[in-house]
C-alpha cells in the first residue's frame, strides 16, 4: 500500500489510516445520580442543574426545543423532513415523495446553540438525524456531518447509521452510567452530564457517605490534575491536543475543539496551572459568554506585578482581540477561538 | 504459481549400496506424496552421506511440501553451503517467502537473477516482494522491460499496474489497466481500478470497484486488504475489520490488512491481538515506521512510557515528518513530566501542521 514517501503526513492519513484512539469511554457502571450527591454537595448540583452540559442529552419527550416547536420542517433536494409532535412523542419523517421513512425520536443531543441533533432507532440501530434544529435560525437544517453530501437513497437521506465506536462515543460524552467496556448500556443511562460522568468513583463515595465513612472511599482530586492531564480529561470529549494534532480536522473545522486550540497558543504551559481549562471555566457552571470575567485570567499572568507582557492596546475584555470568534459554517454559530494569540488583520486561520 | 520445484537428483554412486535404495525408496515416496516416508528416508540417507547437497535439497523440498519451511530453510541453506545450486536458491526464496521473510526473501530472488535474469518465476516472485515492502519504483523497474514482451503475461501486467498506481503513476497505470479491463470483467482489472480511485481519494468509486473485485476473486491477493481501506474510510469500521481478516486467511503476510486489523484491534483495546498483527507486518516490512507507531502507541495506553519513548525517538529521527510520531511523543514527554521535550515535539507538530497549512487555502479571521 506505499505509494508516498514514508514518513509525509498525507502518507500516513490516507495509507495507514492511523486512527485516533477513541476516547476513553470504560467509565464503570452505577455511578451516582447528581441527586445522590447533592445531599453533601448542594452547591456543586444546584449550579450544575441548568447547565448546557448538564442537558447535552434529553429524552424527546423532556426536550425543550421539541416542546417549543410542534412541527420542524426542511427541505433539502428531492428529500423533505418533518419533525412532528404526536402527543409526548416526537415523531422524524422524512419521504422523496413516493416513499417515506417515519421514526421517533429517542432523544436530543445538544442544546442547538450550535445544533440539537436526533438519534432514533431502526431495526435495532441508532441513526443520527440528517438535520439538526439550530437556535441561531429557529429551524432545521443539515447536520454537520451531512453538510456537502448527497443521499443515495432515502435510507441514506434519513440519517447516518451509527456504529458500535460512534455510539459509543456520541452517548459517552453526552450522557451518564451509560457506556461500560465500550458498550452503551440504556438501562442505566442518564441522559446529559451529571456528577458521574467526570467523578468516576462518585457511586462508592456516595455509599461510603451513606455508611458515613467517606476517608473509605475517597474522591480522586481533579483540581490536581496538571494543566496537560487536565487538557487530556476535559479533552476526552471536547477532543484532546493529540486527536487533532495527529488526525484533524485541521483549517476552521478545528475550532470548536478548544483543548486543541488552547494547547497551541504560545502562552499555553503544560505545567501552570493559569492556562488550564478551568482556570477560566468551573465546569459545574455554564461558561460566561462576556469576555469581562476573563480578563482576571489574562492578567494573572499579563500584569505589571508579574512583571510580564502586558496589552499596549487595551486593559480588559482580552478575549474579545485575542480569542476572536468564527463563524463554523454549517453550525450557525460562532466558536471562541481557543487560540490565544495576537492576531493580524487579514491573517490565516492558524491550524 | 510459486510452488517449489522439487530437484530429484538420483545419485548413481550409491546404485550397489544400501544408501542409494533408500534414496530411491525416498525419492519415489516424495513423488507418490507420501511425504512423511520420503522425509525420514532422506533423513537416513543423510546420516550416512551428510555431504549431499542434492538430496538435502529434496529433503528441504519436503519439509516444505509439508509446510514446517523452517526446516526447509535450514536444509536449503545447509544445501547451499555445499554447492551453490539456482534452483535450491529458489526454492530457499519460496520458504522465506512463505514464512514472511519477504527482505530474505527479495535478497535469495536477487541472486537467483544474477545467474538467470530470464527466470521468470524468480522475476515474478520478485516483483511481488517488492510490492509488499512497498517498494514500487523497483517492481516497475524490474517489470518494464518484460512487459513490452510478447509473452509477458496477464502476471507482469497486473504486477505492473499495481506498481504505477501505487507509486502513484496513475496515468501509466491506467494504460494498463484499460488493457486489462480489455480481457473481460476480472477480479485483477477491479482491483486495480479501485487502487487507483483510492490514490485521487474517490472512496465510494473504490469501495463499488473492489466489492466487485471481490465477488470476482475472493482469493486475489490484496483483494480483501484494499477493499477493507475503502470500507474503514467510508465509515464501515464493522466490515473492513472483517475485510481484513479474509484477507489475512488467504494471505497471512499481507502487510496492510496486519497493520490495518491491528490498528482496529488496538482501538478496541485488544492489545495483545493488536501486537500479534503488528508482529507479522514488521516481518514482511522491517522497521516499517508506521507499524513501529501502533507498537509505541500501545506502550503509551499500556503505560510503558520508556519503551514507547525509545520507539517513538527513533521514528522521528527517521522519518521526522511523521506527524503522528511527534504528537505521540509529546504526549509520553508530558507524561514523564518532561516539559521542554513535550514542548519541543509539540513546537514540531505546530510546525509540521503549519507547513501542511500553508499548501492549502487559509481561513481569514474575521
Amino acid at each position: 500500500m506505499q505509494t508516498r514517501k514514508p514518513g509525509s503526513r498525507v502518507s500516513m492519513r490516507n495509507e495507514h489510516l492511523i486512527l485516533i484512539a477513541a476516547v476513553l469511554l470504560s467509565v464503570a457502571p452505577n455511578c451516582a445520580a447528581q441527586e445522590e450527591c447533592a445531599g453533601c454537595h448542594r452547591k456543586q448540583a444546584e449550579v450544575h442543574s441548568p447547565t448546557p452540559m448538564r442537558h447535552a442529552m434529553e429524552t424527546a419527550e423532556q426536550c425543550g426545543i421539541l416542546r417549543a416547536n410542534p412541527k420542524l420542517a426542511f427541505r433539502d433536494g428531492a428529500y423533505s423532513y418533518q419533525i412532528v409532535q404526536e402527543g409526548n412523542r416526537s415523531i422524524y419523517t422524512v419521504t422523496d415523495g413516493k416513499t417515506a421513512i417515519t421514526a421517533p425520536i429517542d432523544w436530543a443531543f445538544g442544546l442547538g446553540k450550535a445544533g440539537q441533533t436526533y438519534v432514533f432507532q431502526r431495526n435495532g440501530v441508532f441513526y443520527e438525524s440528517r438535520v439538526s434544529y439550530y437556535q441561531a435560525i429557529a429551524g432545521l437544517d443539515l447536520t454537520l456531518g451531512a453538510r456537502n453530501t448527497q443521499p443515495k437513497d432515502i435510507d441514506d437521506a434519513a440519517g447516518r447509521a451509527m456504529d458500535a465506536q460512534g455510539t459509543s462515543e456520541c452517548f459517552g460524552c453526552h450522557s451518564t452510567n451509560g457506556i461500560f467496556q465500550r458498550k452503551l448500556h440504556i438501562d442505566p443511562m442518564i441522559p446529559g452530564i451529571q456528577c458521574g460522568r467526570c467523578h468516576e468513583s462518585a457511586q462508592l463515595h456516595a455509599q461510603a457517605a451513606k455508611a458515613g465513612d467517606t476517608r473509605s472511599s475517597p474522591m480522586k482530586k481533579l483540581f490536581q490534575l496538571t494543566t496537560e492531564e487536565t487538557s487530556d480529561f476535559c479533552g476526552q470529549c471536547h477532543r484532546t491536543w493529540a486527536q487533532i494534532a495527529a488526525g484533524g480536522p485541521s483549517g476552521i473545522g478545528n475550532v470548536r475543539f478548544q483543548p486543541y486550540r488552547l494547547a497551541n497558543s504560545k502562552c499555553y504551559d503544560a505545567t501552570d496551572s493559569r492556562i488550564s481549562c478551568v482556570a477560566c471555566h468551573d465546569p459545574h457552571q455554564a461558561v460566561i459568554a462576556t469576555p469581562q470575567p476573563y480578563t482576571a485570567k489574562c492578567q494573572a499572568c499579563h500584569s505589571t506585578a508579574a512583571k510580564s507582557k502586558i496589552c499596549p492596546v487595551a486593559t480588559g475584555d482580552c478575549a474579545t482581540c485575542h480569542m476572536p470568534k468564527y463563524d463554523l459554517p454549517g453550525t450557525h454559530f460562532r466558536f471562541t477561538d481557543h487560540q490565544i494569540r495576537i492576531v493580524k488583520a487579514g491573517a490565516p486561520y492558524p491550524n | 504459481m510459486f510452488r517449489a520445484a522439487v530437484i530429484l537428483l538420483a545419485s548413481s554412486a550409491f546404485a550397489s549400496q544400501p544408501p542409494e535404495e533408500l534414496l530411491k525408496h525416498a525419492i519415489a515416496a516424495h513423488q507418490s506424496g507420501d511425504i512423511d516416508t520420503a522425509i525420514r528416508d532422506y533423513r537416513a540417507f543423510l546420516k550416512v552421506q551428510p555431504s549431499s547437497p542434492g538430496v538435502r535439497s529434496n529433503l528441504g523440498a519436503a519439509l516444505a511440501r509439508k509446510g514446517d519451511f523452517e526446516a526447509a530453510i535450514d536444509e536449503y541453506k545447509k544445501a547451499l553451503e555445499q554447492a551453490d545450486n539456482t534452483s535450491v536458491r529458489l526454492n530457499l526464496a519460496l520458504a522465506y517467502y512463505k514464512t514472511s521473510q519477504i527482505v530474505l526473501a527479495a535478497t535469495e530472488l536477487e541472486n537467483v537473477r544474477r545467474v538467470q535474469p530470464a527466470n521468470r518465476q524468480a522475476v515474478l516472485l520478485l516483483a511481488d516482494c517488492y510490492l509488499r515492502q512497498g517498494e514500487n519504483a523497483k517492481v516497475v523497474s524490474l517489470l518494464n522491460p518484460i512487459e513490452k514482451q510478447a509473452d509477458a503475461g496477464m502476471a507482469v501486467s497486473y504486477l505492473l499496474g499495481t506498481a504505477l498506481i501505487r507509486d502513484n503513476q496513475v496515468q501509466r497505470g491506467q494504460v494498463i489497466v484499460d488493457r486489462i479491463l480489455k480481457q473481460g470483467d476480472s477480479a485483477e482489472a477491479n482491483l486495480l481500478l479501485g487502487t487507483t480511485k483510492m490514490q485521487v481519494n474517490d472512496y465510494s468509486g473504490a469501495r463499488e470497484d473492489l466489492a466487485r473485485a471481490v465477488k470476482l476473486n475472493p482469493k486475489l491477493p490484496g483483494v480483501y486488504s484494499y477493499y477493507g481501506l475503502a470500507l474503514l474510510v467510508t465509515g464501515d469500521v464493522a466490515g473492513a475489520t472483517e475485510a481484513f481478516r479474509s484477507e489475512l486467511k488467504t494471505d497471512p503476510n499481507d502487510y496492510a490488512a496486519n497493520l490495518q486489523l491491528g490498528s482496529l484491534l488496538r482501538q478496541e483495546q485488544k492489545y495483545e491481538e493488536a501486537r500479534a498483527y503488528f508482529r507479522r507486518a514488521l516481518q514482511v516490512r522491517p522497521g516499517d515506521a508506521a507499524v513501529r507507531y501502533q507498537a509505541a502507541s500501545i506502550d503509551l495506553t499500556q503505560g510503558n512510557l520508556e519503551a514507547a519513548e525509545k520507539q517513538l525517538e527513533s521514528i522521528v529521527k527517521e522519518t521526522p515528518q511523521f506527524t503522528e510520531a511527534h504528537v505521540t511523543l509529546a504526549t509520553v514527554y508530558y507524561r514523564q513530566k518532561r516539559k521542554a521535550e513535550g514542548d519541543r515535539e509539540r513546537a514540531i507538530v505546530q510546525k509540521l501542521n503549519a507547513d501542511a497549512q500553508a499548501r492549502q487555502p487559509g481561513v481569514n479571521a474575521q
